[in-house]
């Protein structure tokens, strides 16, 4: 390790390198090594606890109790040098959170990354899928998330939220690219499981099988623990099959994504629920030791009207248990005349899916304004599109019926005021503006709850005021030793990516937990694995490409059957769009290059406003080739290499993460044929060294030719002060 | 204050909320982006998903934060 490298940074790429490189072969040397390189990361990274260090100083000493191991021996040998000679730098990373020498923030994952809360590694997939290498894509994403076809279709996309070319212009289509992936690596039989440690014999149980649950159940199998999953549905993938509608996302790609978890061994015990038909006891006696909890909120807030316990199921139907029925196949109309309350993603799914089973009229009946609504923008304009009506500043009062049936539904128009200390807008009643909604099925969707049935048995763990399992966020552990959760359980009504990282986050401290390893003291930051050459392109094209329209089924079959409704992209959008990828892992956007153009070399050249969070100012790659000389000083200082600088055929070519932003020709030593730079840059050398002028006789000379030419004159032949 | 999607906030204090934990306090001062406001009820006690620059996703409390 060079002397100027961050030791903690140089320890990480020493394991890296030997843990990829196959030269380990023990397989103890490897699982301390592994072990070791974790701890580190999370060192560098700044997000190591207190018992990091000693952690660190137990497993070296571990190299050494197998003294007729020579590979642990080695390793353990230089592990036990960096402790001793850098402790203190490994101290001040835990205690600071901060590298002096800068080298740890070089792995600085990208705002999608580190926005993405499983923690994909987007640029990295993106620019291989603008590559054509779809599969290798899915492997990326699946260190990370194990679902990308599900997330491909109904993530709610934060990532492009961070999104850095959304200040350019739009966010990249993220989600979409992923599903096109998945679909394409699926058919070709190019989705394959990564290679699985062998068994070590340690059982883990998993209670729901969602999104978080298969999530833990799939890296916990990888890891070589036997994973059973216990489920109370007769189907996998908790709210996504039973919550999300079959147009937005087909059961069939559940189904495929299920059965590549399920062949790493994972068991599924369907029909079966906890604490009922199976008990903490006789799970333990069967050797499980250690339990993951991703129970999900499958309860339906009740809306607290008058008449709604009088028409409960005749007429008055909360929307999980009408999802989750359509979802396993029922298929009668809830009524002709809908009414749906609420104005989150599960109201628009449930207006939808009413629609689809032959509703005449649906209605969404919100009590704010449109632009208050927490669904998706979307979600809604394809609702609208479909036919659903709105009812803003709506506010139900009452369920009517003639006793058999709803025929109604009591309201009251609203608006919105400021409380006192308040600027959140409440809606308020207006008085005297009752009115009646005509309607024979009133679907209450305000909003869902953990289920608690069956988790007595876990005595010890502690329930938030929101109903939620606590837990550490770091580690997703509750107060119960042994016992873990996440997922909408501990976080609540969530996002399907949230509860995949929450799954993700539990089965690596499931498996600390195990192995006595101490827990993070902050969840884990994502991992970049690996820098992906990024792809050329002219600036031109860079800028020019546009995010695609997604093409939609046609409106009448999307009013009346469940076929999926977004019909995804083509081979040829998908490749361009993925190249519309600034690739934000090696650009870190901290502006060096701006800076040492405008105020070192005052040229000004790059005009990237798109580096600025806060305020992002203009950016066109094509404006660079304008003024800039080709004087490679942003070049040399890129701490990330991300501009690079390179002679070709003639021309030197000035990129950033691979766009062209300048192409000069170049000129050659009229002497000698050394190329000597474009005439920009040497016209801008010329200004700075004027006097050189007449010397050289105008000639354009490389330095060494310029030396050999100049060698008659000296202060004999031209006097200083005359030189003209 | 109501929180929309893709809003710029502020994590400008600790909360007293007790979804708070220790490890948030290293947030403060981080600027980042609303990604889930509260999609269950619109309540202004529910935790909402904020993406911060350097830092990740979270859920945090809304009594930290501050649109910019």
């Amino acid at each position: 390790m060079a002397d100027n490298v961050c030791p903690v940074h140089g320890t990480i790429v020493y394991l890296s390198r030997k843990l990829a490189s196959g030269e380990l072969t023990e397989p103890r040397t490897i699982r301390i090594s592994e072990e070791i390189l974790k701890l580190l990361e999370e060192i560098s990274n700044g997000h190591a606890g207190e018992d990091h260090l000693d952690a660190v100083h137990t497993r070296v000493r571990e190299f050494f109790e197998h003294s007729a191991n020579p590979e642990g021996l080695k390793t353990g040998t230089y592990l036990k040098g960096i402790l001793e000679n850098h402790g203190s730098v490994l101290e001040s990373h835990i205690a600071t959170g901060n590298c002096a020498s800068m080298d740890c923030v070089r792995l600085a994952p990208s705002p999608c990354q580190m926005a993405c809360p499983a923690g994909i590694d987007v640029p990295t997939y993106l620019s291989l899928i603008a590559d054509g290498r779809d599969a290798e894509a899915i492997e990326v994403i699946r260190r990370d998330n194990p679902l990308p076809w599900v997330c491909g279709l109904v993530c709610t996309r934060p990532c492009e939220m961070m999104c850095v070319r959304a200040r350019i212009d739009s966010p990249v289509s993220i989600k979409f690219l992923k599903a096109f992936a998945a679909e394409r690596a699926m058919s070709q039989a190019l989705y394959i499981n990564p290679p699985q440690k062998p068994l070590n014999g340690r059982k883990v149980c998993v209670v729901g099988a969602g999104p978080a649950g298969l999530s833990a159940a799939y890296y916990l199998a990888l890891m070589g623990y036997t994973v059973r999953i216990l489920e109370s549905l007769p189907v996998p993938g908790g709210m996504l099959m039973v919550g999300i509608p079959r147009y937005r996302l087909p059961r069939e790609v559940i189904d495929r994504e299920v059965a590549m978890i399920q062949e790493l061994g994972v068991e599924i015990v369907y029909n079966t629920v906890f604490g009922k038909d199976i008990t903490l006891e006789s799970l333990k006696k069967e050797g499980f030791g250690a339990f993951f909890l991703a129970i999900g909120a499958h309860k339906s807030y009740q809306l607290g009207l008058e008449g709604e316990a009088q028409y409960k199921d005749k007429g008055v139907i909360d929307s999980v248990m009408f999802l989750k029925n359509v979802a396993l196949g029922q298929r009668t109309v809830p009524g002709n005349r809908v009414v749906v309350i609420g104005g989150g993603n599960v109201a628009i799914d449930a207006a939808r899916t009413c629609l689809r089973l032959g509703a005449k009229e649906v209605t969404i009946a919100y009590r704010r304004t449109r632009s208050e609504m927490p669904a998706d923008i979307e979600e809604v304009e394809h609702a609208e599109e479909e036919g659903v009506n709105f009812a803003f500043l709506t506010i139900p009062t009452a369920i009517a019926g003639d006793g058999d049936r709803v025929t109604g539904l009591n309201c009251l128009r609203g608006e919105l005021v400021k409380k006192q200390d308040s600027d959140r807008l409440y809606p308020v009643p207006v008085e005297g503006s009752d009115y009646i909604l005509e309607t024979d099925a009133v679907i209450s969707a305000i909003g869902q709850f953990v289920d608690t049935d069956g988790m007595d048995a876990f005595q010890d763990i502690q329930w938030t005021r929101r109903g939620t399992i606590e837990v550490s966020r770091a580690s997703m552990e509750t107060a119960h030793g042994g016992v873990f959760a996440a997922g909408d359980a501990v976080t609540g009504p969530a996002t399907v990516i949230e509860a995949i990282g929450g799954g993700k986050r539990a089965a690596e401290a499931i498996d600390r937990y195990f192995n006595g390893m101490p827990q993070p003291r902050i969840p884990s930051v994502p991992v970049r694995y690996r820098r992906e050459k990024p792809l050329e392109m002219p600036a031109s094209t860079k800028m020019v490409l546009k995010r695609p329209e997604m093409a939609m089924l046609n409106i009448d079959r999307r009013r009346t059957t469940f076929q999926q409704a977004e019909l995804g992209y083509t081979e040829n959008m998908v490749r361009e769009e993925a190249r519309r990828c600034l690739r934000c892992d090696i650009c870190r956007r901290c502006g060096k290059c701006v800076e040492i153009c405008r105020d070192k070399m005052g040229i000004d050249a790059l005009q990237f406003g798109y580096m600025d969070f806060d305020n992002p100012g203009e950016t066109d790659f094509r404006k660079t080739a304008e003024n800039c000389i080709a004087c490679g000083a942003c070049v040399a200082n890129c701490p990330n290499d991300a501009i690079t600088m390179e002679d070709r055929n003639d021309e030197r070519l000035l990129m950033l993460c691979g766009t062209v932003i300048n192409r000069q020709k170049l000129v050659r030593c009229q002497s000698c044929g050394t190329v000597i730079g474009p005439v920009k840059y040497l016209e801008y050398i010329s200004k700075k060294t004027g006097g050189m002028k007449t010397v050289t006789q105008k000639a354009r000379l490389c330095n060494s030719c310029a030396r050999t030419h100049t060698a008659g004159f000296n202060v004999g032949t031209h006097p200083v002060g005359q030189t003209k | 204050m109501q929180f929309r999607k893709g809003q710029k906030i502020e994590v400008y204090r600790q909360s007293g909320d007790e979804a708070w934990e220790s490890y948030m306090d290293d947030f403060i001062g981080c600027h980042g982006i609303i990604t889930d406001p509260d999609t269950a009820i619109n309540d202004p006690d529910a935790l909402i998903e904020v993406s911060l620059q350097g830092m990740g996703t979270h859920r945090l409390p809304q009594d930290c934060l501050r649109a910019l």
